[in-house]
């Protein structure tokens, strides 16, 4: 497949997706034949009540998980015919991702967090893009500062900034702003949908928060692991 | 690159973290305990070198029955050598119309090299000296009192009038075991110019050299090349066939207690590991999601750990080397003066840290490989983390690696192979115990107490956890255990093989009918513990009826040694520190000849049972069946043969006898009578022999306490990150509760329970798996039959181990149940 073609289709595919586990009272099904495409550019909500299977769709999308059946398409890799470090080299070129929990490591200053993907990538002057990229979201003074020592919001600010500062084409945001106050929610909900504005980002966000659903050009809802709904 | 950055980056604040500073305080212990061990071991053995080279009087010597040629003083003088010649002969000395049989040592002005000459000069006041001028003579008290000399006065030896200017308090030479009548010691050029070493003299020369190990070696590899027919070389690893066993234990019993040591710091960073590995998980699945490479994850972690190891194991070699000096410099007991002014060997120290470096690669990889397969989707679940059956084979690394460890500084596979075992087996039935005792929880539970059921049932629910911490548990208490009570237990054992009334003299050539006058003479001076036993001399002259001359010896040294002359005895009853291990000992009224043989005869000549040997006595030709093999303990200071005959057919050779007895070291100028009056026997002194046996017991027993001393510190590790292993999940546990309304005392209770049953299993495996390897070590390892494990003892060891697991458990738990449950979920 040459660029031409991937040019031409959508950048995110999944077709006939199911997943399932086995628990101890049998089989468990997650997700049941879901299919969803999103094209450069665009911005989707997955929303659902909790258990509906979003997480595990946006994990499958982002070819952190391959699904029981079905498959997805990423950039116009199939996901399935890669082993888990062609994935990974994959998500590292093409995604970022913001994490409910932040998911930044202790051990590491807010400025070393955001360098993480550009030295992993090998990118050219890293310090100067990650010092940028912390600027952007307004912590440009809190770059040594480690993570224990900055709030939910802050931590949360400083996984944004690591989210977009290797330029990807893809943002995978689960549940970005589900563990913080009223006021800061809104706060860094500007603060994503800004920056996603401004690299021209796919942003595929999981969320049950019907305003911040609302704030994507798509909503694609889920019950039981199953679409029911699909919102333009 | 990268990773060793993020790895960098991630140490500056984790090196804070409690299984970091536990990784690495375990690999500094490891280090220093194998390092100071092995340095102290080293010079150890360069003190018996020494000590053994100052019972010849010089490093190596060339011993000759005719004076050497000038070749060979001067290669060693080539090679930065010192050398000295001496002469060894018996002579009748004069004075006042008595005579003595002397043997007498005719030394240069350099004589000895090593050791040392002490006189008690006329004043009385002892001093060191070489051999003594021209004119004069040193004696011994013996040859005193039996020539009715004081010191000042004259004796005639050789025709020449020597004024005895010194009385001989120690020599060199005196384990020799054919130093016989009483001793002087005079110039070489006063021998020479009476002509005692003329042709037909009964003298034996010899040339001592002495210097730097290597010129030793070197000078050792020449001489041997070119040694006249007549000449052999007495070399310290030679010269001391009984301490050899001692030598051997020591070294073993050193190794040994320092690897244990070493094994046990292996223990706590398998568990830091694992800890440290727990932590990291969801950081993994992170950098997976990011895009990381699983080699750069793993890369990232194994960096992370290997740079506080590399710093430990080199802070641990400076430590090791500065407490080996320390130990050198105020340690009096541990080495004899002249070892303590020996460099300081570097080599054992550095190896140290290869080995800790082993220890942390082989006892860490399980847990860190297993981190490759953490999948990406475990930063959003952490359930989507599956068992992988895949590093499982990784667990054997450290088995393997102990294994190789145990057989590099034992020399052993077998006993590496089964100690081993001991310790898998240990660990297989602290599984079995703990799974049992879950399974009762599981079932029994519902009908405790809350508190209990609380406490008992933590252990239940985090499985894998609680197997590991009972089997690090059992593991580090088997090896404290081992060495703490077993290790005395045998050094005190070894020491009793060698009680006050060891027998310190050997006399020989005793004839049949003297026999009884000879004990009764002895008895009279205070002779204890008379032990005669018949010796005939003879040679092998046949192996299944095949001359000894044409069978296929493997080697020409083999024919050679066939060839010498044997001792054979014969005894009714097996002597003591003989043991059978295979055959039986022979029938009362043998109807055809039997020989019983010494293990070392057995492998040497690769003989069976049933074969037939044959001897050659006087012009009596015995041909004996092999009906037996012994093992003869030659530590012991009795009077033992490789070759036993049955008493029936022994008894008929022409034979004489050799006894063995104690005398009281105040009591030996009392043999200067007995010689007197028996001019035929020979006497031999072994008590400076015995002197070093016991000396390496009391030196290892020194070394031993410093090992002691570094394993309660591992052990206390072992522990320490054995119980903050489940610290994380306790304290959210204890939290929750705490937020529910559990009180304090329920919460403590619980954990009583807890930790309480893991130190039950733990201190009941210990106590069994160090009683059942003491045992094995004892009879197999160091050959010391008269032991029992002292169980007293070491059930109450096992007993307080298990009390303090769960004081020093509870203790952990004293800071979360204070603590405000808020601030503890808020941590998590």
């Amino acid at each position: 497949m040459d660029d031409s073609d991937r040019a031409n289709m959508a950048l995110i595919s999944a077709t006939g997706v199911s997943r399932h586990v086995e628990g101890p009272a049998g089989r468990l099904d997650i997700l049941d034949d879901v299919s969803l495409e999103v094209n450069a550019g665009e911005t989707v909500a997955i929303t659902g009540a909790s258990g509906s299977g979003k997480t595990t769709l946006l994990a499958l999308l982002a070819g952190l998980d391959l699904p029981s059946s079905g498959s997805v398409r990423l950039d116009g890799h199939a996901l399935d015919a890669l082993d888990e470090e062609a994935r990974a080299r994959l998500r590292l070129r093409l995604v970022g991702f913001v994490f409910q929990s932040f998911h930044l490591l202790p051990a590491l200053t807010a400025e070393e967090n955001v360098l993480l993907p550009l030295e992993l990538d090998g990118a050219a002057a890293p310090l100067a893009r990650a010092r940028a990229a912390l600027a952007s979201v307004g912590l440009a003074a809190r770059g040594a500062h480690f993570p224990y020592q900055m709030s939910g919001g802050e931590q949360q600010r400083v996984a944004i900034a690591r989210a977009f500062v290797h330029q990807p084409r893809i943002l995978f945001a689960d549940e970005p702003t589900g563990n913080l106050d009223h006021h800061t929610r809104d706060a860094i909900a500007d603060l994503l949908f800004r920056l996603n504005r401004e690299h021209a980002t796919t942003l595929v966000l999981v969320t049950h928060d019907p305003v911040l659903a609302r704030r994507c050009g798509r909503i694609f809802d889920l019950v039981d692991g199953r679409a029911v709904a699909h919102t333009a | 690159m990268i990773s060793a950055r993020l790895a960098l980056r991630s140490l500056r604040r984790e090196w804070r973290l409690p299984e970091l500073r536990t990784l690495a305080a375990a690999l500094l212990l490891a280090v220093v305990v194998l390092g100071a061990v092995a340095t102290l071991a080293a010079r150890m053995q360069r003190a018996i070198v020494m000590n053994s080279a100052s019972l010849i009087g010089g490093d190596l010597a060339v011993d000759a029955a005719s004076p050497l040629p000038p070749a060979f003083a001067q290669h060693a003088h080539a090679l930065g050598l010192r050398t000295s010649r001496f002469a060894g002969f018996p002579s009748v000395a004069f004075a006042g119309g008595r005579s003595q049989l002397l043997s007498v040592t005719a030394g240069d002005a350099a004589w000895p090299l090593r050791g040392k000459l002490v006189v008690a000069n006329p004043s009385g006041r002892n001093a060191n000296v070489h051999a003594p001028a021209v004119g004069e003579v040193y004696v011994d008290h013996r040859a005193l009192v039996a020539l009715g000399l004081q010191a000042g006065q004259s004796l005639q030896v050789g025709g020449m009038t020597l004024r005895i200017t010194g009385v001989i308090q120690q020599q060199p030479g005196a384990g020799d075991l054919i130093a016989l009548a009483p001793r002087a010691v005079l110039s070489l050029a006063d021998a020479q110019r009476a002509g005692l070493l003329g042709t037909g003299s009964r003298a034996k020369h010899q040339l001592l050299v002495a210097g730097s190990p290597a010129a030793v070696a070197a000078y050792r590899a020449w001489a041997k090349a070119h040694l006249p027919g007549d000449a052999h070389l007495v070399t310290p690893e030679e010269v001391q066939q009984r301490l050899a066993v001692a030598f051997a234990r020591a070294g073993t019993f050193l190794k040994l207690s320092g690897l244990l040591a070493a094994l046990l710091a292996g223990i706590a960073v398998a568990l830091s590991a694992q800890r440290y590995a727990r932590r990291k998980t969801g950081e993994v699945a992170l950098l997976r999601a990011l895009g990381a490479s699983s080699r750069f994850a793993f890369g990232s972690l194994a960096f992370t750990l290997a740079v506080p190891a590399v710093l430990a194991a080199l802070a641990g070699v400076g430590i090791a080397l500065a407490l080996a000096a320390l130990a050198f410099t105020y340690a009096h007991g541990l080495l004899p003066p002249a070892a303590r002014a020996a460099p300081l060997p570097l080599g054992p120290a550095f190896a140290a840290a290869g080995i800790g470096i082993a220890v942390l690669g082989g006892f860490a990889l399980p847990p860190l490989a297993r981190l490759q397969s953490v999948p990406p989707m475990a930063v959003f679940r952490r359930t989507a983390i599956q068992a992988s059956r895949r590093y499982d084979a990784l667990y054997a690394v450290p088995v393997l690696v102990a294994l190789g460890l145990l057989a590099l500084e034992t020399g052993s596979w077998k006993l590496a192979g089964v100690l081993a075992a001991s310790l898998s087996g240990a660990a297989a039935f602290t599984v079995l115990l703990t799974l049992v005792g879950l399974a009762l929880i599981r079932r029994y539970a519902a009908r405790l107490g809350p508190a209990l059921r609380l406490g008992v049932s933590a252990l239940a629910r985090r499985r894998g956890i609680s197997l590991i911490q009972t089997c690090a548990i059992a593991l580090g208490l088997t090896a404290l255990l081992l060495l703490a009570v077993i290790a005395p237990n045998l050094l005190q054992s070894w020491r009793q093989e060698l009680p006050p009334d060891t027998p310190n003299w050997f006399v020989i050539n005793i004839e049949t009918a003297q026999r009884a006058d000879i004990q009764r003479a002895l008895h009279a001076v205070g002779a204890t513990g008379f032990n005669a036993m018949p010796v005939a001399v003879g040679k092998l002259v046949a192996i299944n009826g095949v001359d000894v001359e044409n069978a296929p010896f493997r080697g020409h040294d083999l024919r050679e040694e066939a060839a010498q002359q044997v001792r054979l005895s014969w005894a009714t009853a097996l002597p003591a520190a003989n043991r059978i291990v295979d055959g039986h000992w022979f029938q009362p009224d043998a109807k055809t000849p039997e020989v019983s043989l010494d293990i070392a005869w057995i492998r040497r000549f690769d003989l069976h049972l049933g074969d037939t040997l044959g001897f050659l006595v006087g012009n009596r030709r015995i041909d004996a069946r092999l009906t037996s093999i012994r093992q003869v303990d030659w530590s012991r200071f009795n009077v033992n043969f490789f070759v036993l005959l049955d008493p029936a057919h022994g008894a008929t050779l022409p034979h004489t006898w050799i006894a063995s007895f104690h005398l009281p070291r105040t009591r030996s100028a009392a043999l200067a009578g007995f010689s007197r009056d028996f001019p035929s026997l020979s006497l031999i002194d072994v008590n400076q022999l015995l002197d070093r046996a016991r000396q390496i017991v009391a030196q290892v027993g020194a070394a031993a306490r410093w090992v002691l001393a570094f394993s309660l510190i591992a052990g206390a590790l072992v522990l320490a990150a054995a119980l903050t292993m489940s610290a994380a999940e306790r304290r959210h546990e204890a939290a929750l509760l705490r937020t529910l309304g559990a009180r304090r005392s329920q919460l403590r209770l619980a954990a009583l329970c807890e930790f309480g049953l893991l130190g039950a299993i733990a201190g009941l495996t210990a106590l069994l798996a160090s009683a059942l390897g003491g045992m094995w070590l004892a009879h197999s390892v160091f050959r010391i039959h008269a032991f029992t494990p002292p169980w007293a003892t070491l059930a109450l060891v096992a007993l307080a181990s298990a009390v303090a697991v769960a004081a020093l458990g509870l203790a952990g738990t004293r800071k979360i149940v204070r603590t405000p449950p808020l601030r503890l979920l808020r941590r998590d």
